[in-house]
């Protein structure tokens, strides 16, 4: 249901061509009145401004090119996530289980494109082998260390690689199976643009307000403050889009908001724990003023599963 | 409960160019893939265009750490003794590339780190430390370094005089030394050209020596780098006969 023909008369995807240049040109001029208006030292935050301003297009672009390329976008970020986070863990000196865990997202990729073989399921994307990929590619990490007829320190590498593989490969993944769906554009754009804010709003709210720490043993700089506030936008904002999915009624807006607000700031934190325990900052330094490729996505992780088996819920997604 | 141990990339905190301008580099499944692509295209590419052909293959034995030495008149000399060896051998064989041409602007930086593996070798200064790192590597058993010890590409096609660090490098040491000469590679792309002519390129591989009986003092690293310039030149004139 999603090809750049039907993107171009899409009134939601349409829409989202003027509301996330709009919301960086917002974005701009705030910093730029910070900046020479009260002449702060925003140095930092520029330069992950001029990220946003790489980032928006290239994402907009992928979702605008289609399905296929946004399952394969979604899958080549999730292969990049996960390698951010295997060369952190160290898991990535261990090539055999990182190619099991890279098998495993690439697999979620497919189930995402395929269709049901028998037609039993209407539509793209096959459902149930999605569902059932987690068993197959955790049984296929479980089979390496008996390949290799391998024991010690084996159950932290088979540990690590399901956690990269559910969180990441699989989880985040949800992403990709939503261009499946038949409100696909709504849904894409509405999530990664709320999540994306929210992370924003976290960020303003605690860098104003912020005073106490929201989880201290485990991201110092995040703020109770900076939390509210971003669960704050999060609830405001699918009234505010809410042409993004008009079919949605007041009790699937607030439950968005809730997925939105409170499962961004989960997903952020739960790779902060992985972070904090690794003993590092980033993980990575792919993209100037964001860190890794998985600090940036890590909001995403709960948001869209979440999201997804919310909608389904209520409506037949494809 | 016993912490686990993380075993972090060493590169962790850099980015991707730093990533690539470091060495020791860490091993990446990505750039491995992509050297392996690329080693298939630059033999193919040899082949049909400059009907690229090795005499002497027999001569190069890579079940130990070894060290290539051979003229140097073109870019495509490195190409030519990469495609000589096993493909599965390309990530431990490290040509010694200039580090103030090949390790500063980014797209040589891509091709020299990615493709070729090359080791950044700084030849004005400090020398002694780019040796002592060849040293390093050479400990590790399997490792092939491939050295020009010309130690720039050749304006005339004729080979200059072998600067002493390759007798440095190899004198008191038990590791073979396999002298090649290339032919052609002066005509295919000189110093200077954008690109490639479609003219043939021969690599002619010489039998192995080796210098352990050798003292690491001033005159026999001198003696040893000449002995292995006359070598490759013994090669050029069995060359002529071909």
């Amino acid at each position: 249901m999603m090809s750049p023909q039907i993107a171009l008369h899409d009134p939601v995807f349409r829409a989202y061509l003027f509301v996330v240049p709009i919301s960086l040109a917002i974005g701009g001029a705030v910093l730029a009145f910070l900046r020479w208006g009260l002449k702060k030292e925003i140095e930092s935050i520029w330069r992950t401004y001029r990220s946003w301003l790489i980032m928006a297009p290239i994402g907009l672009l992928v979702v605008f090119a289609g399905r296929i390329p946004t399952i394969a976008g979604v899958t080549l970020l999730a292969i990049f996530a996960f390698k951010e986070f295997a060369r952190a863990s160290g898991l990535y000196r261990d090539w055999w289980m990182t190619g099991a865990v890279y098998t495993g997202i690439v697999t979620v990729g497919i189930a995402s494109l395929m269709r049901h073989p028998r037609g039993e399921e209407s539509g793209t994307g096959w459902y149930g082998f999605f569902t059932a990929v987690p068993v197959f590619a955790i049984a296929l990490i479980l089979f390496v260390p008996v390949l290799r007829n391998r024991a010690r320190g084996e159950l932290q590498r088979m540990s690590l690689a399901i956690v990269g593989f559910v969180y990441i490969g699989w989880m985040f993944g949800h992403l990709g199976f939503l261009a499946n769906a038949i409100n696909a554009y709504g849904f894409l754009c509405y999530i990664i643009f709320a999540t994306e804010l929210s992370d924003v709003a976290a960020f303003t709210f605690g860098t104003m307000f912020g005073r106490h720490p929201l989880r201290s043993e485990i991201s110092p700089k995040k703020t109770w403050e900076g939390a509210l506030g971003a669960i704050v936008v999060s609830m405001i904002l699918p009234w505010l889009l809410r042409f993004s999915f008009p079919f949605f009624g007041v009790r699937q807006l607030l439950l968005t908001g809730l997925i939105v607000g409170i499962g961004g700031q989960l997903g952020d934190l739960s790779i902060s724990v992985i972070k904090r325990d690794i003993g590092t900052k980033d993980m990575g330094l792919t993209i100037p003023g964001h860190g890794g490729i998985l600090d940036r996505i890590d909001s995403l992780i709960f948001v869209a599963p979440m999201f997804m088996h919310m909608a389904g819920y209520y409506y037949p997604l494809r | 409960m016993k912490r686990w141990r993380y075993d972090s990339a060493n590169d962790l905190d850099r980015t991707l160019v730093e990533r690539l301008r470091r060495f020791p580099r860490e091993p990446d499944m990505l750039v491995y893939g992509l050297r392996s692509v690329g080693a298939l295209i630059i033999r193919a590419w040899l082949r049909a265009y400059h009907r690229f052909e090795i005499i002497g293959h027999e001569n190069l034995r890579t079940n130990r750490s070894l060290v290539i030495v051979a003229n140097h008149c073109s870019h495509l000399d490195t190409l030519c003794l990469l495609a000589a060896l096993p493909l599965r051998k390309l990530h431990c064989a490290f040509p010694a590339a200039a580090s103030d041409y090949f390790f500063k602007s980014i797209p040589r930086l891509w091709i020299a780190a990615v493709v070729v593996n090359a080791l950044p070798f700084a030849r004005q200064i400090h020398v002694r430390q780019s040796l002592s790192l060849c040293e390093q590597l050479l400990a590790n058993p399997g490792t092939i370094l491939i050295i020009f010890p010309e130690g720039t590409r050749s304006t005339t096609g004729e080979t200059q005089e072998f600067k002493c660090g390759i007798g440095a490098l190899v004198a008191a040491r038990d590791i073979g030394v396999v002298p090649c000469f290339i032919d052609g590679s002066f005509c295919a792309w000189p110093k200077g050209r954008r690109l490639p002519r479609p003219k043939k390129v021969r690599l002619i591989v010489g039998t192995d020596r080796n210098y352990r009986s050798r003292n690491a003092d001033k005159i026999d690293i001198c003696a040893i780098a000449t002995e292995l310039r006359e070598a490759v030149s013994e090669l050029s004139q069995r060359n002529a006969s071909y």
